[in-house]
């Protein structure tokens, strides 16, 4: 028998004309892994919360939701509490208490069971996820990765049957990420737990899925295995999200079994272009020494936050040529953020300067520094926000100066929305917006200080491939205007496809420094999928587009 | 703070001896008792925090007891031993200095106590005592805890950024910070009310709100505890009955007057010492204890 039956539904949220769901028609059966993908707004989530009842939506519904053949709104709400397991998007919102042990036991505890059941239950999912190393711990010294892993842990103490996560990746870096996801993995393995997932981070879930559903503007277009999947979506908008060995398969043609991961798109790459090897290979050298102007300088940089504590910026240069898009790579907790807030002069360097257009940072005024000089896009973009309309918060920049409208301030906002393509969100709350719509909302923001100088943490953050597609825009209209921009990410795919020159960031200093292409075929393991995957026979390929066009350029002499 | 002993006793244990030991500190005023609770209070402090005691000791104990050994003897006349006459007229007496140096010394003790309750009662210990009562209060308590330090931490990044814009309440004149604090605060509000929403629905979906639900604690009342309360209820009937028949008492107004020291008075002294002193003794054994063992090893 099927875990869930969906039968034809429809559902149309009050207010509104067109339906979020239409006709959707599919089931679940028990131990499988199945993973929803589509564009943001495509009714992903509202899909998502009809699998149990507590959590659906106000609306039309039409149409039947059948759980272990029962009609799910006849389940009862005790036995949907502990079968039907769900883990959102904010790893902070789903904490309700305060200490690690408590939150674990906070489902089980509501489901009624005696002290020995709990104490039994939170000791089993506390080995499980190798949590008893903090298990005594405040909630709030954890970091993002272990809140999610202690979320999934709380549920998984209910011991359901079916997991339903909703994008639980978006806010966890890679590495967190990856390891939160072949948790999920190892659930689906050796417990038979059933995983629905939305996620967009296909990259990885892709070869893990048993089913692949994607969505359309409501509507379901796909239900198949990963490969069909792979292979049908070919000419569609949603493509650019898949994974890259899908990608450069579908590029070129679709010969053979369509590959998942990078193994085995090596293996594809070898049996169809192996015979065109072009081992041209270009070294990473050191910035050749050229006269340029330079707006963004560090010279020997050394940051600590406290007298007695760990150097976090160790002996930093760099140098950022005008009109660049320079991205700053590299892992976690290694100094990224706090370099920005140096460069941004937050904070303040004990040994060594930092020049801005030549000037010194600490000798800038504020006044200055912040009018027609520096922007700062913190990592979290919700944080600039005050207003009640993203409108009334791009006002908010001029509110200093007059309070009356002026003329010339509208058009620059007209400008600025335009740039950044928010015209149809300016009367929505900025806290209503998705990740992406907040990161564009928040960058007009700043850019209304029309600042010569762009400081990013970290933009792609949570972003889908369309996101990403449309910030690379903005950036490319920006860097026409001559505005440099800083950025600080983890997000290797991007840096590679619209970066100029990529740093790498390791242990409070830069490693080394070049142009995109250069700095990625130089790198074995910290490159793209494409150029994992392609490095043996196109050693200078970087991008997914670069593969595709060097298997077309080799096979036309043929 | 280092591993201490006797904060791994159940929070019932830790919770009654603080109320034994504080109400005894605060309304026993016999010379004897008030030394033995100041001695007992301040070596559990140090041995809790170390030279971080002496500094609390400096800056706040010493005041406290000056001031109260010095304002007693200045507002309060009683007592017949005369010493001289004050420049208004009022009589300085010997039983006024000695009561005021006694309840400075009453001060200090209670302080200390104070402060090592602090250390060991820690919030979730306060919250499963009280929790059990009234189990809604335990968790409001609970997610009122979460949510605090989560509120500072995002008023914290929302002034950060705003800084980054030239909007923080370090930039501008005052007017300007004023009303950039303002802006912060309210958009406070919206982030609270927001991410509430998103906790309800997780709540929700973990079942809150069925019947029946259970409070988990991780804290169990073992054989050790049994005897600590055992020990705790003799010494403190032992001392209640010595005040009740008053075998031990003392009077400061209008002369000073103490019990005669017969066997049962030192009895009750002993019970009383132990008690102040009971959380050290349980650490020291323990210590002396980890020490055999590693030289047995």
């Amino acid at each position: 028998m099927a875990l869930y039956e969906i039968k034809n539904l429809n559902f149309t949220y009050p207010d509104t004309e067109r339906p979020a769901i239409q006709n959707l028609n599919f089931s679940i059966e028990p131990g499988e892994f199945v993973v929803i993908c589509g564009k943001s707004g495509c009714g992903k989530t509202t899909l998502l919360r009809h699998f149990k009842t507590v959590l659906s939506p106000y609306g039309k519904r039409e149409g039947e939701i059948l759980f272990e053949g029962e009609k799910l709104e006849e389940v009862s709400v005790r036995r949907q509490s502990a079968q039907i397991g769900y883990v959102l998007q904010s790893p902070d919102n789903q904490i309700v208490t305060d200490k690690v042990w408590h939150e674990l036991a906070f489902g089980v505890e509501n489901l009624g069971y005696d002290q020995q059941t709990i104490r039994l239950r939170v000791a089993e999912m506390a080995s499980f996820f190798g949590i008893q190393n903090w298990f005594d711990k405040n909630v709030e010294e954890l970091s993002g990765g272990q809140k999610q892993l202690l979320n999934l842990a709380s549920v998984m103490a209910m011991q359901p049957k079916v997991l339903v996560l909703d994008e639980p990746t978006s806010q966890l870096d890679p590495i967190a990420a990856g390891e939160f996801l072949s948790t999920i993995r190892k659930i689906n393995l050796d417990l038979g737990v059933t995983v629905i997932l939305i996620e967009h981070r296909l990259e990885e879930v892709f070869p893990m899925a048993d089913q692949v559903l994607v969505l359309e503007e409501g509507k379901q277009i796909y239900f198949d295995t990963p490969r069909m999947v792979g292979k049908d979506l070919a000419d569609n908008d949603l493509f650019l999200a898949m994974p890259s060995p899908v990608q450069i398969y579908n590029g070129t043609g679709q010969e053979g079994v369509c590959p998942l991961t990078v193994c085995e798109g090596r293996n594809w790459l070898e049996q169809h272009y192996g015979s065109c090897k072009n081992m041209q290979h270009r070294e990473c050298f050191r910035h050749r020494k050229q006269e340029r102007d330079y707006v963004v300088e560090a010279k020997e940089v050394w940051f600590r936050y406290e007298k007695d504590g760990r150097d976090i910026v160790k002996d930093l240069s760099l140098q950022v040529p005008k009109g660049e898009l320079f991205c700053i790579l590299g892992g976690n907790g290694t100094g990224k953020s706090t370099t920005l807030s140096l460069l941004s002069g937050i904070h303040r360097p004990y040994r060594g300067k930092i020049l801005l257009k030549g000037k010194e940072i600490r000798k800038i005024r504020d006044k200055e520094l912040f009018h027609r000089f520096l922007g700062v896009l913190p990592q979290n973009p919700q944080t600039l926000f005050v207003g009640n309309t993203v409108e009334e918060d791009l006002w908010e920049m001029f509110s200093e100066r007059s309070p009356i409208r002026r003329k010339e301030d509208r058009e620059k906002i007209e400008k600025v929305v335009g740039d950044t393509q928010i015209g149809h969100l300016l009367h929505m709350h900025p806290y209503d917006l998705s990740g992406g719509e907040q990161q564009r909302a928040a960058l007009a923001k700043v850019l209304l200080l029309e600042p010569e100088i762009l400081l990013l943490d970290e933009p792609t953050k949570g972003l889908d491939g369309f996101y990403k597609s449309r910030l690379a825009e903005i950036f490319q209209k920006l860097k026409e205007q001559g505005i440099t921009i800083v950025m600080v990410s983890h997000d290797i795919e991007f840096c590679a496809a619209y970066g100029d020159t990529c740093a790498m960031f390791f242990d409070g200093g830069i490693v080394t420094a070049c142009a995109a292409k250069e700095f990625f075929t130089g790198n074995s393991f910290y490159t793209t999928a494409a150029n994992r995957m392609a490095r043996q026979i196109f050693p200078d390929a970087v991008t997914v587009k670069d593969v595709i066009e060097a298997c077309q350029r080799s096979r036309q002499p043929e | 703070m280092r591993q201490d002993t006797f904060s791994t006793f159940h929070p019932v244990n830790n919770f009654l001896y603080f109320v034994l030991v504080i109400g005894c500190s605060m309304f026993l005023m016999h010379p004897v008792f008030l030394g033995l609770s100041c001695l007992g209070g301040m070596a559990y402090y140090i041995y809790l925090k170390h030279w971080k005691a002496l500094k609390t000791a400096l800056w706040l104990m010493l005041p406290v007891f000056l001031i109260s050994a010095a304002v007693n003897p200045l507002f309060n006349h009683q007592g017949i031993t005369l010493i001289l006459y004050l420049k208004n007229g009022n009589p300085l007496t010997l039983e006024s200095i000695l009561y005021g140096l006694a309840a400075g010394v009453m001060l200090v003790s209670v302080l200390n106590w104070f402060s090592c309750y602090q250390v060991v009662m820690t919030s979730d210990k306060f919250i499963y005592l009280f929790g059990k009562a009234i189990p809604a209060v335990s968790l409001i308590l609970s997610m009122v805890l979460r949510f605090v330090p989560r509120f500072k931490n995002q008023i914290e990044k929302i002034s950060d950024s705003q800084k980054c814009i030239g909007r923080d309440v370090t930039n501008g004149n005052v007017l300007a910070r004023a009303k950039h604090g303002m802006k912060i605060l309210s958009v406070m509000t919206t982030w609270a009310l927001e991410n509430s929403v998103e906790t309800a629905d997780s709540m929700k979906s973990r079942g809150y709100g069925l019947r029946g639900r259970n409070n988990f604690s991780i804290y169990r009342f073992d054989t050790r505890d049994k005897l600590f309360l055992g020990i705790l209820l003799l010494l403190g009937g032992n001392i209640f009955a010595g005040i009740l028949t008053k075998r031990v008492h003392f009077l400061y107004y209008p002369m000073l007057r103490m019990n005669t020291n017969t066997l049962w008075a030192m009895l009750v002294y002993v019970c009383y010492g132990i008690l102040c002193f009971l959380p050290i003794i349980i650490d020291v054994t323990e210590d002396i204890k980890w020490h055999y063992m590693k030289s047995k090893i």
